[in-house]
């Protein structure tokens, strides 16, 4: 951690990488059935010619710009980008639907670096010590993790728990459609071989979120968002005071976002769930989560972006890949002959500081090219006559899903689902629930069978699952979260009661 | 606009929920690994239970939901009929003539203004464009196996 690594770090051509590889994330990022993991996947093979820490530089720069590029299809398109973006829709797509949409992009813009930095930071000084956090999370805490990010349903129903948590418990349902994770049975495919792969995440998520919009944009001849008659640009200086006045929230989402990224398998998606749950559970009387609340989006943003620099943490100090992109990067790595592990610090120092450093200006040089970017996509969105709009998005989903697993099958579960959303919506059953159980069940389910095949053999189950100290934190914060919304509804009926 | 018949869909879907859960439970009925069938079961219990819950209560307190509401019911239809037909067609008409289907049905569903020639050129001239620039961002640079 010496000025020598920085200094490498600013040589122009790892600056040039680092600018690219945000650019070039950022836009795939931005494009809905492209993930993160795909990103740094298509371009890994051009760093095999490179030198080591230019070629880190490069795969980080493309990794953290394809998390951020996810929130651009998330605030104007109702799609989530990448998967971490989901909880950036909620209140995203209604912003630019009042005509917001420029400040919720910069608003995503500054949150991200700032993820990102925090994130990156934790990995230069933090690492080795943080790395023992991913040891200390076994399949329990996995569970709990996953019940945790269930209980944002909790509030995500607000006005019907019921239909929500139905909606969690059939997206969960979802999810073990195909080959059981823990065992070779196949589930719920009813003989079909289609079925046997089961429901792709990417897949559900861009049916569930970008389908029902075009089927309601097509039947009414409404703009698809609110246009001010002066266009203006994205509007840094208010996103910049937002981003002020919310510190303490995006400070904790960044805290919260690196913590999940460093668990290997959570990912960016869970710690954009668990941060929104949280910036929505410590807010104030007036802040309306889900209507286009600005902290919903920042608070996403920067842990998604966190989770960057927290899931290097464990892939370079363990060997262990936080996230998926991570285990890609891990066999780029490899192919590289960089050697991951405890001493990789010591063997290796000057790579992993040159590297760490050039994520951190990475992220630094997001901050232009992001709102350079969404500036130009906000007006492209908006300028965009509806009748070429819809059936372009349409055409991205077809091709975006189909890339996924190069699977017409995909897309056509992909079309019944986003249909069968968009029915379900119109009484009540919203989506999201639905998505979180798609993507927390393998977790749960993991968590709770290996959780009970310990309790069981050891013949302490009620200790498994209640009696770990780590669990039980989590606990405490799952019921506070799922009370949090009836003791703030009875506290507001309360005080009217009091006028 | 909120109807009555809000309420009736939603007992509709949530008898419909109840009967998933019925089924995932009789599938679960097949499995040979205990392992498999704890999570499936304790899911479709706790979706069953919640489902009765909304079913009962939609009887007892007939909720105030929006329905299907106001809308081109033709445009919503002829945009997922044609997407579906376009995924349909994909494997002997292969990627970009599916694609353009998909995209024509999508232009006109879409399409709330009056044709005259220049929207008529811009339009389906930007969606030509549009198409080929993805298919070939995605054919030739991502390397995706498009039929």
């Amino acid at each position: 951690m010496d000025l020598g690594n920085f200094l490498s770090a600013l040589t122009p051509l790892n600056i040039a990488l680092a600018l690219f590889g945000v650019v070039a994330g950022t836009v795939i990022g931005s494009i809905p059935g492209l993930t993160a993991t795909m990103a740094v996947a298509v371009l890994v093979p051009i760093t095999f010619s490179m030198d080591q820490a230019s070629a880190l530089i490069l795969l980080g720069a493309i990794y953290t710009g394809a998390i951020y590029g996810g929130a651009y299809a998330a605030i104007l398109l109702n799609t989530p980008g990448t998967p971490s973006a989901i909880a950036t829709t909620f209140d995203g797509y209604p912003m630019a639907k009042r005509g917001d949409g420029d400040l919720a992009v910069a608003l995503a813009c500054f949150a991200s670096v700032t993820g990102g930095m925090i994130g990156a930071l934790a990995l230069l000084f933090l690492a080795p010590p943080l790395s023992q956090v991913a040891l200390a999370f076994g399949p329990i805490e996995y569970f709990w993790l996953a019940i945790f990010g269930l209980s944002l349903i909790a509030s995500l129903s607000s006005g019907n728990l019921i239909k929500g948590l139905i909606g969690g418990a059939f997206g969960m349902i979802l999810s073990t459609v195909g080959v059981a994770e823990v065992s070779a049975d196949i589930r719920l495919t009813f003989g079909s071989q289609t079925m046997i792969g089961g429901f792709g995440v990417v897949g559900a998520l861009i049916g569930l979120y970008c389908i029902p919009v075009l089927i309601d944009l097509v039947a009414v001849p409404d703009r698809h968002l609110k246009v001010e008659n002066d266009m203006r640009s994205v509007r840094i200086g208010e996103a910049a005071r937002i981003a002020l006045r919310s510190k303490f929230n995006l400070i904790r989402s960044s805290v919260i976002g690196t913590l999940v990224g460093i668990l290997p398998g959570a990912g960016g998606s869970v710690a954009g769930l668990v941060a929104y749950s949280e910036a929505r559970r410590s807010a104030k009387p007036d802040q309306k989560f889900g209507e286009g609340e600005p902290d919903g989006i920042m608070a996403t943003e920067a842990a998604n972006n966190a989770t960057v620099g927290g899931g290097f943490i464990p892939t370079l100090v363990l060997g262990i890949p936080g996230t998926p992109p991570d285990a890609v990067i891990l066999g780029a790595l490899l192919v590289q002959g960089v050697r991951t592990g405890p001493t990789l610090f010591q063997s290796n120092g000057s790579i992993v500081y040159t590297f760490i450093y050039g994520l951190i200006i990475a992220t630094i040089l997001m901050l232009p090219t992001g709102l350079l970017i969404g500036r130009y996509a906000y007006k492209s969105i908006v300028k965009i006559p509806k009748a070429v709009l819809v059936p372009s998005v349409g055409f991205m989903t077809i091709i975006g899903t189909f890339a996924i697993r190069n699977s017409i099958s995909d897309v056509i579960i992909m079309l019944l689902l986003g249909t069968f959303g968009w029915v379900i919506g119109r009484f009540g059953f919203a989506a999201s629930p639905i998505v979180l159980g798609l993507i927390l069940g393998p977790i749960a389910e993991q968590g709770f069978v290996q959780g009970w095949i310990i309790g069981d053999a050891t013949g302490n189950l009620l200790g498994m699952f209640f009696g770990r100290p780590l669990s039980q934190a989590i606990i405490a914060f799952t019921i506070l979260s799922l009370l949090y919304p009836a003791f703030s509804a009875w506290k507001r009926s309360r005080t009217e009661a009091g006028r | 606009m909120r109807t009555v018949h809000g309420n009736l869909g939603s007992l509709v879907l949530s008898a419909f929920f109840v009967f998933a859960g019925i089924m995932v439970l009789y599938d679960t009925t097949g499995y040979s690994d205990s392992d498999s069938k704890v999570f499936p079961q304790t899911v479709a219990t706790v979706l069953i239970v919640f489902s009765v819950i909304a079913f009962v209560s939609g009887l007892l307190r007939p909720l105030d939901e929006e329905g299907f509401g106001n809308g081109s019911w033709w445009r919503r239809f002829a945009l997922v009929v044609t997407m579906l037909l376009a995924c349909f067609a994909m494997p002997y008409i292969g990627f970009l003539a599916a694609g353009a289907i998909a995209f024509a049905g999508g232009l006109i569903s879409a399409m709330h203004d009056h044709w005259t020639p220049g929207k008529l050129v811009l339009y389906w001239g930007s969606g030509a464009v549009i198409m080929a620039a993805f298919y070939a961002v995605f054919k030739f640079a991502l390397l995706v196996p498009l039929p």
